[in-house]
């Protein structure tokens, strides 16, 4: 018997939205980029972009928790000497919501060809709307919300 | 003593070792010395590799599996520690083809598992 090996023809993705409301930014990311990535079905192929497209809406009303959005950083670099930039979350958030949210779901993807090419079925705006209506995309309730405690 | 011409031994060595550097990047599939170098290492990746692919081979199956067990309600780890417990002894790579082309014997299997793990935790407590 052969371990199954998915066709191009047999990949079939699904739409979903993510309501980011209130949601904790790293947990809800890993969930998603699990998604993006395909893991999350028993097709799953190293190889190929198995994934499903993922909307992120209200993307800026995300929750950092403890004081994370004063204290934790980003740093960028231009690459030209001093051109280090520092920025605080709380600082990113204000400034490009969206962004902030995309990078912190692509930093979780695989970097090469493959992960880039996985990054572009996700879809993050800062506000309540989208344009992706057309796909019917299925609500993906809550993900990365904090799981009960089994005593 | 008949005499022996040593070009002969050595053109056919090179030309062996050329012909099994065949499609190989620039230098590496024309010059004998590279090649030559690129061969013995091509032998010993190839050789590591068969071997490395029997582990590849299980990680696949196990994400799959483990992707099956959440479409499930329940995880990996959970379902193999259940399986053990009832006694089922099906392999991964039967087990991840099962999650892939049968899901009705993978959710039957899951739900044997769930039971014996719960049956099993019942007579430790």
């Amino acid at each position: 018997m052969k371990t199954y090996s998915p066709k191009k023809a047999d990949i079939v993705r699904d739409w979903y939205v993510v309501d980011a409301e209130g949601l904790t930014l790293g947990r809800m990311a890993t969930e998603i980029a699990r998604i993006l990535r395909g893991k999350h079905k028993p097709t799953f192929a190293p190889h190929m972009d198995m994934g499903d497209h993922v909307i992120v809406i209200n993307a800026s009303k995300i929750v950092l928790t403890s004081d994370k959005a004063e204290r934790k950083l980003i740093h960028t670099h231009s690459g030209y000497p001093g051109g280090l930039t520092t920025r605080t979350y709380a600082d990113s958030m204000a400034r490009r919501p969206a962004d902030t949210v995309r990078k912190s779901i692509t930093g979780m993807l695989p970097k090469n060809r493959l992960g880039r090419q996985m990054a572009t079925k996700l879809k993050v705006y800062a506000g309540p709307t989208h344009p992706h209506q057309a796909q019917n995309p299925k609500t993906l309730e809550s993900p990365g919300a904090r799981r009960e405690v089994k005593v | 003593m008949a005499r022996v011409k040593r070009a002969v031994h050595s053109k056919k060595r090179r030309r062996q070792t050329l012909e099994r550097a065949k499609g190989y990047y620039g230098n590496k599939s024309r010059s004998v010395r590279a090649a030559n170098e690129q061969v013995m290492h091509s032998g010993n990746y190839a050789f590591r590799d068969r071997r490395a692919r029997k582990g590849e081979f299980r990680k696949l199956w196990i994400q799959r599996i483990n992707a099956g067990c959440r479409l499930h309600g329940t995880t990996y780890s959970k379902f193999i520690s259940g399986l053990k417990a009832a006694g089922i002894e099906v392999d991964r790579k039967i087990l991840a083809d099962l999650a892939v082309n049968d899901d009705a014997a993978f959710a039957a299997l899951v739900k044997t598992a769930t039971e014996a793990s719960a049956a099993a935790g019942a007579d430790a407590a």
